[in-house]
């Protein structure tokens, strides 16, 4: 064949190979094609091979000729090649889900709403250096009365309806008797909190017989019941992310002097008076005071030299504020409508 | 305690006269909060004061009358019907309902035909008002009542008044009378105190016998006023009384006894009045009761008495228990005409022990436990004896006999104004204090900075410099002090974070819902758990005055509330529940039964339990079912979430009552177990009212040390190869043992074996089945080659079936 046959048959083979891959759909495929024409027996090599009968001069135009033909079906593979990847993005991309089935569930739990309230409570008064602390349920008689001044016998014990479990040993009434466990066993400065279960005999919808309260002490050089005000003011502000403001009222607490009950600004109408407030605009939150100076001697701090404020708040009350919870009893009955709720 | 609005405002000149809306909000304001308000005439309204003018009877019906009454003088007559026996003469005032007139109950009154004749309203009885029970007449006002006619009938009741609750302070005994309150108000409001009038000039008779009063113990019984009344008339109360004792929750009974109540809500001060023609000998003696001694008080019951109760004797004879309750023989009846009026005050601690020993809560022994003022013993007497002659037709018949031993004196307080500032935290005047002070009937001396602050007799409960702070506050009040923050000053030491918590956290993250419940159980529930008697647990702590059954012991294990909440959530409908709980568990210290008292605190570990039952969601359809593996899950985080990666092993047990024998598996951790997982027995969850499967587990988190901040471990640079080996073994043979086996080969290049697939088949052969493990080596430090790795897997597998004894499949 003459070098212009053999050059005419070379762009046959790139035409050939162009109506060979076009049907093609697979990659597999038209890299068997590309080798049928370029591999050591493609038909490229077949014509390569008759390149060593011309003579010399021809041979750079025909050897022109194989490049450029190689170079077509290399391109046109990979022109190929691209069209495929892009007509299966396409049609991936045609894919239609119902995405209205139901998601598939994955394990949800929940923190008891006790849970996160505490965490968050204990959260917020650490932000001013309160740590926690903790004492027994189950607690003596002294620590939880006689060394927070409420003698035996004291109408102050009429305050609070106690469960006995012997005559010196009762379910604690309130997280009080923490503090008095502190102040044995630590000397000022004191910043505590102390949650925890505490018990009384009342049943109904806002009183459980076991309950959740939150008690704060501290003692230290020059404090005062401006400082328990401020710190009071701060954490109801916090937990219920708004400006509230917090009232105390002159009340009776043997283990504290002043004593307050604390009452705050009605989260719900900001004080305008709602059914929630009963119209008073404030909303009774817990009992505070200054530390009283028999409580004091009791624990062995030198009332002269310092001062402390206590305050104790029922967690369930707050929640019952910030949530909506309408019965105490939801707590309690592990009723997972309620659980899974928060 | 309950308080009129009018009685206050009578006990007191106040600079600027206060609704009472303003007083309620003073009080609160002051620390005696108001924690209701009555308007003790809503019950009803329409019903006006209306003067009888005419009568004749109806003539169609024997017992009905036909009444003309007039509501101004001169006015024009309406003729009401009226069915009462007892329609006055013309002249005297009754009540009259009008058309429109609401009426307790919620009746409004319409114009009525009563046998054919309309009546315009009606003439009211004293229930068809709710003021009580008689239905026997119409209420007839007193022919000197002075209400004018057409004034609403409140106004001549006494019922144009609200009642005020007063929640007061368990210190404040001073509060427990209209004095003590009038008291708080002039502090608040400023004004002066107006006592009420004693004066007894124009009671004076002759002399009686005085009798003799003589106390055995001044420290029980601090002061005894005795007093001689005579030619006494026992008859109704004046309505002015009789209306106010109502008002303040008291059912009149007749002028003398009524006197002695109203002065004691007036005053504070109970009183008790003896028949004194039971008295025979002379002598009020006031000494302790011998050890059963009986007394009959007299509500008639026979009561034996321990040397603790202080008893008033007439001579050796009891007649009273001292501040609690008089004695039968010796009460006032419609036949008295003399009395003994007691006026005294008795050792607070006394009379509490006494009236809570024998369940006797009267409102005398609520002051007296409280505290009254022994200075106000000749006050009360003096009004009392007023009262009742005044009422009563009688006259004193001897002076006031009083023991006082030793007269009580105030002590006088010194109170440093740096101490105001620094405890109050606002800075106070010396001038501002004095002030409140003397507002509260203080007497103030010294100046400067430094007074002597003198509390009224009243005021036994301020007895130290602070207690005046407090009282200086509350007048100034609590909100003029400002709010600052306390500079952060923590000791050292910050507690780590609590376990408790920490596997809280774990579990909501991974699926279970937190559970919180109560600290004390049933017996029955506390039961359940099936424990053998010699197990701490089946030996609960008993609360000695339960509220109810349900609460009668404190609970020693988590899991019988969380099967019980299975239920509870079952009898809803809803039957899957994954829920956990952690919390205290409470165990006696050493021996005892539930029978025994505690006499020392008791171990509180923290447990944490958790129960699955019913089906995890699905997405679409049934979900799968929970069982003992998820349990095993659960568990393995909250051991990991205290301890860190540690190793946990598992043992099969048939050894917990509360598990499954064929289902159930202990927790080793560092050699000791910390708790169990697995199927709930059956007979336990039965008990507990569980139909289905419940599978729980349950751990002392005590028993785990709580990890030390993770350190990281280093991410392996190189890749692992896995060899798989499919063993053939007895179906009895625990995957826990090829673990052991394997990690007894101790070879280094181990890193991971993992069981994929547990496979039984009676084609197996009988009693066999098949296991594929997977093992991964690595090493830290190059990529191991195949010859290295196939060498170790050899040695293993060799291992595995000399010793288990296994095939290779």
């Amino acid at each position: 064949m003459s070098a212009n046959e053999l050059i005419a048959n070379l762009d046959k083979l790139g035409d050939e190979f162009l109506s060979v891959i076009q049907p093609l759909s697979d990659e597999q495929a038209i890299r068997a094609a590309q080798a049928q024409f370029l591999g050591k027996k493609g038909k490229v090599s077949e014509v390569m091979k008759e390149l060593s009968k011309l003579p010399p001069a021809d041979r750079p135009l025909v050897g022109a000729a194989v490049n450029k033909v190689k170079q077509t079906i290399e391109e046109q593979v990979c022109r190929r090649l691209g069209e495929l990847t892009a007509l299966a993005a396409k049609a991936d991309l045609a894919r239609v889900v119902d995405v209205t089935l139901p998601a598939r569930p994955v394990p949800q739990g929940h923190l008891h709403l006790l849970t996160q309230v505490r965490l968050e409570a204990v959260q917020i008064f650490s932000e001013l250096g309160f740590v926690v602390a903790d004492g027994p349920q189950i607690e003596t008689d002294w620590h939880t009365f006689e060394a927070l001044a409420i003698p035996k016998d004291h109408p102050a014990r009429d305050m609070q309806d106690t469960f006995y479990l012997s005559e010196e040993i009762v379910l604690r009434t309130h997280t009080s008797p923490v503090q008095v466990r502190t102040m044995l066993t630590q000397a000022p400065p004191i910043r505590i909190v102390a949650p925890g279960h505490v018990y009384r005999r009342d049943d109904d919808p806002t009183h459980s017989p076991m309950f959740t309260q939150i008690e704060g002490l501290a003692v230290d050089e020059g404090l005062s019941f401006a400082d328990l005000k401020g710190v009071l003011i701060h954490f109801v502000s916090r937990f219920f992310q708004k400006e509230l403001t917090v009232r105390l009222r002159p009340s009776y607490f043997p283990f504290v002097e002043p004593g307050a009950e604390v009452d705050m600004q009605c989260s719900f109408c900001g004080g305008s008076g709602c059914r929630l407030c009963k119209g008073t605009g404030w909303v009774e939150i817990g009992g505070a005071g200054v530390v009283d100076p028999d409580v004091f001697a009791h624990c062995k701090i030198d009332s002269e030299k310092y001062t402390g404020f206590a305050f104790g708040m029922g967690l369930e009350r707050m929640a019952m504020l910030r949530h909506g919870v309408n019965d105490i009893k939801f707590y309690y009955e592990g009723d997972v409508r309620f659980l899974e709720q928060f | 305690m309950k308080v009129l609005w009018s009685w206050l405002l009578e006990l007191c000149d106040l600079d600027k006269q206060p609704t009472v809306e303003e007083g309620a909000k003073a009080l609160t304001r002051g620390g005696l909060e108001i924690e209701g308000m009555t308007d003790l005439g809503a019950g009803f309204s329409g019903v006006v004061v209306a003067e009888v003018v005419g009568r004749k009877p109806h003539p169609q019906a024997e017992k009905l009358t036909l009444v003309d009454v007039i509501t101004e003088k001169g006015g024009a007559a309406t003729q009401v019907v009226c069915g009462a026996p007892n329609v006055p003469d013309p002249g005297r005032k009754v009540l009259w309902a009008q058309i429109g007139a609401t009426l307790p109950g919620g009746m409004t009154l319409a114009a009525k035909p009563v046998k054919g004749i309309v009546s315009p309203g009606m003439l009211c009885a004293e229930d068809e008002l709710g003021l009580g029970d008689d239905h026997g007449g119409i209420i007839v006002l007193p022919e000197d009542d002075r209400t004018a006619l057409g004034a609403k009938a409140q106004v001549a009741l006494g019922l144009d008044d609200w009642m005020l609750e007063v929640n007061a302070p368990a210190n404040r005994g001073d509060v427990l009378g209209h004095l003590g309150v009038a008291r708080e108000l002039v502090a608040m409001l400023r004004g002066k105190i107006v006592l009420p009038d004693v004066d007894l000039s124009a009671f004076v008779g002759g002399d009686g016998a005085v009798p003799m009063v003589d106390i055995a113990n001044a420290a029980s019984c601090p002061r005894y006023t005795a007093r001689l009344i005579t030619k006494l008339q026992v008859r109704p109360s004046p309505q002015r009384i009789a209306q106010r004792l109502r008002g303040v929750g008291v059912r009149p009974i007749s002028n003398l006894v009524d006197v002695t109540n109203y002065v004691m809500f007036e005053l504070g001060q109970p009183l008790h009045a003896f028949d004194a023609e039971t008295l025979s000998a002379g002598t009020v003696r006031i000494s302790h009761a011998a050890d059963g001694e009986k007394f009959t008080t007299l509500d008639k019951i026979h009561r034996t008495l321990i040397p603790g109760d202080l008893v008033i004797r007439d001579g050796e004879k009891g007649i009273a228990l001292a501040g609690v309750m008089g004695g039968l023989d010796t009460e006032v009846t419609d036949k008295t005409t003399r009395v003994l009026l007691e006026s005294a005050s008795f050792q607070p601690l006394l009379i509490r022990r006494t009236a809570r020993r024998l369940g006797l809560h009267s409102e005398a022994s609520h002051r007296f436990e409280r505290g009254v003022d022994p200075e106000l013993a000749q006050l009360a007497s003096d009004r009392a004896a007023r009262l009742m002659c005044q009422h009563g037709g009688g006259e004193i018949a001897s002076r006031l006999v009083d023991a006082y031993p030793q007269k009580r004196t105030s002590p006088t307080l010194t109170v440093r104004m740096a101490r105001v500032r620094m405890v109050g935290g606002v800075p106070l005047e010396t001038s501002t204090c004095r002030d409140a002070l003397e507002r509260l009937g203080f007497t103030v001396g010294g100046s400067g900075e430094v007074l002597d602050v003198t509390p009224p007799s009243a005021r036994a409960d301020v007895a130290r410099e602070v207690d005046v702070i407090e009282e200086i506050l509350r007048v100034v009040g609590y909100e003029q002090v400002p709010s600052s923050l306390p500079i952060l000053r923590q000791a050292p030491g910050n507690r780590p974070a609590d376990r408790a918590d920490v596997v809280r956290k774990a579990l909501a993250a991974a699926g279970l819902s937190e559970a919180i419940t109560y600290g004390f159980q049933s017996v029955e529930r506390n039961g359940a758990l099936g424990l053998p008697g010699s197990d701490r647990r089946s030996q609960p702590i008993a609360v000695r005055n339960p509220m109810s059954i349900d609460q009668a012991v404190m609970r020693t294990s988590l899991l019988p509330n969380l099967i019980a909440a299975v239920t509870r959530n079952a009898s809803h409908g809803r039957h899957d529940v994954a829920i956990c709980e952690v919390g205290s568990v409470f165990l006696r210290r050493g021996e005892g039964s539930v029978d025994r008292p505690l006499h020392e605190l008791a171990d509180e570990p923290t447990w944490c339990a958790g129960v699955l039952s019913g089906k995890r969601g699905g997405q679409l359809g049934a979900g799968t079912a929970w069982d003992a593996f998820d349990a095993k899950g659960y568990a393995q985080i909250a051991i990991r979430a205290v301890a860190g990666d540690v190793e946990i092993k598992t043992r099969a047990t048939q050894s917990v009552p509360c598990f499954h024998p064929g289902v159930a598996g202990e927790l080793v951790v560092g050699g000791h177990v910390v708790g169990w997982f697995g199927e709930v027995h059956p007979e336990v969850r039965r008990r507990l009212g569980v139909e289905a499967p419940v599978f729980a587990f349950d751990l002392d988190l005590t028993r785990l040390r709580l990890m030390d901040p993770a350190q990281m471990r280093s991410i392996p640079r190189f890749p692992g190869s896995t060899r798989d080996v499919s063993l053939l073994l007895a179906a009895s043979m625990p995957a826990s043992r090829i673990e052991e086996v394997i990690a007894a080969v101790g070879e280094p290049l181990v890193n991971q074996v993992r069981l994929l697939e547990d496979y039984r088949d009676p084609k197996l052969g009988e009693g066999m089945k098949s296991m594929l493990w997977s093992i991964l080596y690595r090493s830290p430090e190059r990529t191991l080659t195949d010859v290295e790795v196939d060498k170790a897997h050899e040695a293993i597998v060799g291992r595995l079936m000399e010793n288990l004894p296994a095939q290779r499949r």
